[in-house]
């Protein structure tokens, strides 16, 4: 049980590594400083979306469907937005860019896992079973 | 309506194992917990392909049902595997052949995710379940979360096509069915839920009104 939360924590990191890196490279490849930075965060609002449905799809079977879809949300929309912002802004190297989203994406991941074990537990008791075994 | 809903599941039930191979592991745990809870006769909705069948303590008498007959071949080693008496029946949750008051517990794992009418459904459990019977479900909700409703609300139209809705609010539902939820626990955030609840006419009838009304 212990092994199997290890586990997935772990994957659930390296999930939203991998997905922020891939929104991060989509974006990159697609917006350039030449763009509107309004446009550029847009679209790449959009392209995180996409990009974080197909990882959640893909993600899924290994890290359970709602974790996969919780950080990757995050993830795709808000970091799509905000490397879309700079990438409008600044000419910035691909090894830059992926570093900063994987970067991006544990740190998302890591305040998911902690509000997911501050909102954990009981919170209404009221009669039924409760103390029963 | 219903042979939609039916053959949506039935194709689904090709992939549903690797789909949810994690998540049978990752809440295995606060299933089989919840599970500790049925006593008496038990009705079993969305029986799927069995994967919760290991999950339930043994000696039971259960009635597994699932929409999708597809599902329910699947299930049916599982259900052979069982250490007490399981039955499979096809049925849909909103149209129970079964007659008034006559489970003591019923358990709804991810159901009304997916049925098309959900208090329509709990409303026909409550008609199954005693008056002193209990609801235990095991669902995912609408997050309270802003970004992450936000994100459910959007993914609903195109989840809808292949599996559940994701932004149900079925612990509403089951106020509006005439049930009190006497216990809630987040299992993932507050997406994924374990919740007990009871008939209203019991719940008002129970020593946990009267010193709710005390409290007051």
């Amino acid at each position: 049980m212990i092994r199997d939360d290890r586990a997935f924590a772990v994957m659930e990191y390296a999930g939203g590594a991998l997905t922020a890196a891939a929104t991060a490279a989509a974006i990159h490849a697609v917006i350039d400083p030449h763009w509107d930075m309004v446009l550029a965060m847009v679209v790449g609002t959009a392209i995180g979306a996409a990009i974080h449905i197909l990882a959640a799809v893909a993600l899924g079977p290994f890290v359970g469907m709602f974790p996969a879809m919780a950080s990757g949300s995050l993830i795709g929309m808000y970091g799509g937005m905000l490397f879309a912002m700079r990438d409008s802004m600044q000419d910035v190297s691909w090894s830059q860019s992926l570093g900063v989203a994987v970067v991006f994406g544990v740190c998302v991941v890591a305040v998911v896992q902690l509000y997911d074990r501050a909102l954990r537990g009981t919170s209404i008791v009221e009669g039924g079973s409760a103390g029963r075994p | 309506m219903r042979e939609l809903l039916q053959r949506k599941w039935d194709r689904a039930s090709r992939t549903y194992d690797w789909v949810t191979r994690a998540d049978e592991r990752r809440y295995g745990p606060a299933k089989r917990q919840l599970f500790e809870r049925i006593r008496g006769r038990c009705l079993m909705l969305a029986a799927g392909t069995g994967n919760d069948f290991r999950l339930f303590p043994a000696g039971l008498r259960i009635v597994a049902l699932d929409v999708s007959r597809a599902m329910l071949e699947r299930a049916r080693p599982r259900a052979a595997a069982y250490a007490g008496g399981l039955a499979l029946l096809q049925m849909d949750a909103r149209r129970l052949a079964f007659r008034d008051a006559c489970f003591d517990t019923i358990v709804s794992v991810c159901t009304f995710c997916s049925v098309p009418d959900p208090v329509l459904g709990l409303r026909e459990l409550h008609r199954v379940l005693k008056p002193d019977g209990r609801l235990l479900v095991f669902e995912h909700v609408r997050s309270r979360l802003g970004p992450l409703a936000m994100m459910q609300d959007l993914l609903t139209p195109l989840s809808r096509r292949f599996g559940p809705d994701l932004n149900r609010d079925t612990l509403g539902n089951l106020s509006r069915a005439g049930f009190r939820v006497v216990r809630e626990e987040n299992v993932y955030l507050d997406i994924v839920k374990a919740a007990e609840a009871v008939p209203l006419a019991a719940w008002l009838t129970s020593a946990s009104w009267r010193c709710s009304s005390a409290r007051l």
